[in-house]
């Protein structure tokens, strides 16, 4: 059975091997890395494909960093050939959050509604910079971006899939040519 | 070489001039600029401030926590090519 990139999330990409055993490091680009100690297995895209892989062992190192060993892969050699593949893990191993919780990627898709202008479209793109995480949509062909704070989403309806924001003035045509 | 302790922290002046205003007027507009050396003071906490990334502007709304930095650390200038990954995010 292949399993698609659609049924599976984001979870980091192996960085290095590392030593002659075919271990390897990898980083989790996740809030919480610690929750993957007991990782039993994980997807790596192998030119598309994603390939299913047993872990063997999992050490959590530095600055979101693990230290990985696999099933069958037992040399240097080909761990090296696992260098800046992505990792993946089915969507359903995500624990279910509490409703003022939401994923990010959940956001993709949703519409976005102001409480003075209306609907303004459905988020694009959620761009994750750590210090300033935003959502892109284009309204009239012009992009928007807002900044993923308190102070401007008011409530997100995960179920009708609408983002609630009240957006101060100016932030709408901002980038409006 | 960090900067002398005797002057004060760089904030362009016309920057400055507008935080003020704004912050005086209460109505909390966006802020345009294209000072990305300006440093991030406890006056602009609570505003949003649209920093020039040389292609576009990106709102950045100012936290306790930018305070001491520079705007352009915030506005960055290359491509976003990352994932959203499993990160989530606290919402009320």
């Amino acid at each position: 059975m292949v399993i698609s990139h659609d049924a599976c999330y984001y979870l980091g990409y192996v960085s290095k091997a590392q030593g002659f055993k075919g271990g390897i490091i990898a980083f989790l680009d996740v809030d919480d890395p610690g929750a993957y100690r007991n990782l039993k297995s994980l997807l790596i895209d192998i030119n598309g494909v994603l390939t299913p892989f047993f872990v063997e062992t999992l050490n959590l190192k530095d600055k979101g960093f693990v230290h990985l060993k696999l099933e069958g892969l037992d040399d240097g050699a080909t761990a090296a050939r696992l260098a800046n593949k992505e990792l993946f893990l089915p969507l359903e191993n995500l624990p279910e959050l509490p409703e003022d919780e939401y994923y990010l990627h959940d956001l993709v898709g949703m519409k976005v509604e102001d409480a003075e202008l209306g609907e303004l479209g459905a988020v694009e793109k959620v761009m994750d910079y750590s210090a300033n995480p935003m959502i892109q949509l284009f309204r009239d062909s012009a992009e928007v971006l807002i900044p993923l704070n308190d102070a401007f989403i008011d409530r997100v309806d995960k179920k009708n899939k609408i983002i609630f924001v009240s957006l101060p003035d100016g932030l709408i045509d901002l980038n409006q040519s | 070489m960090s900067r002398s302790l005797k002057k004060p922290p760089f904030i362009h002046y016309k920057l400055a001039s507008r935080v003020e205003n704004t912050q005086a007027g209460g109505k909390k507009s966006v802020i345009k600029t294209w000072s990305r050396a300006s440093t991030i003071t406890p006056d602009f906490v609570g505003l949003t401030i649209a920093v020039h990334n040389g292609n576009k502007f990106i709102p950045v709304y100012v936290t306790e926590n930018m305070v001491g930095h520079k705007l352009g650390e915030f506005s960055p200038t290359r491509t976003f090519r990352g994932h959203s990954g499993n990160r989530k995010d606290k919402k009320r």
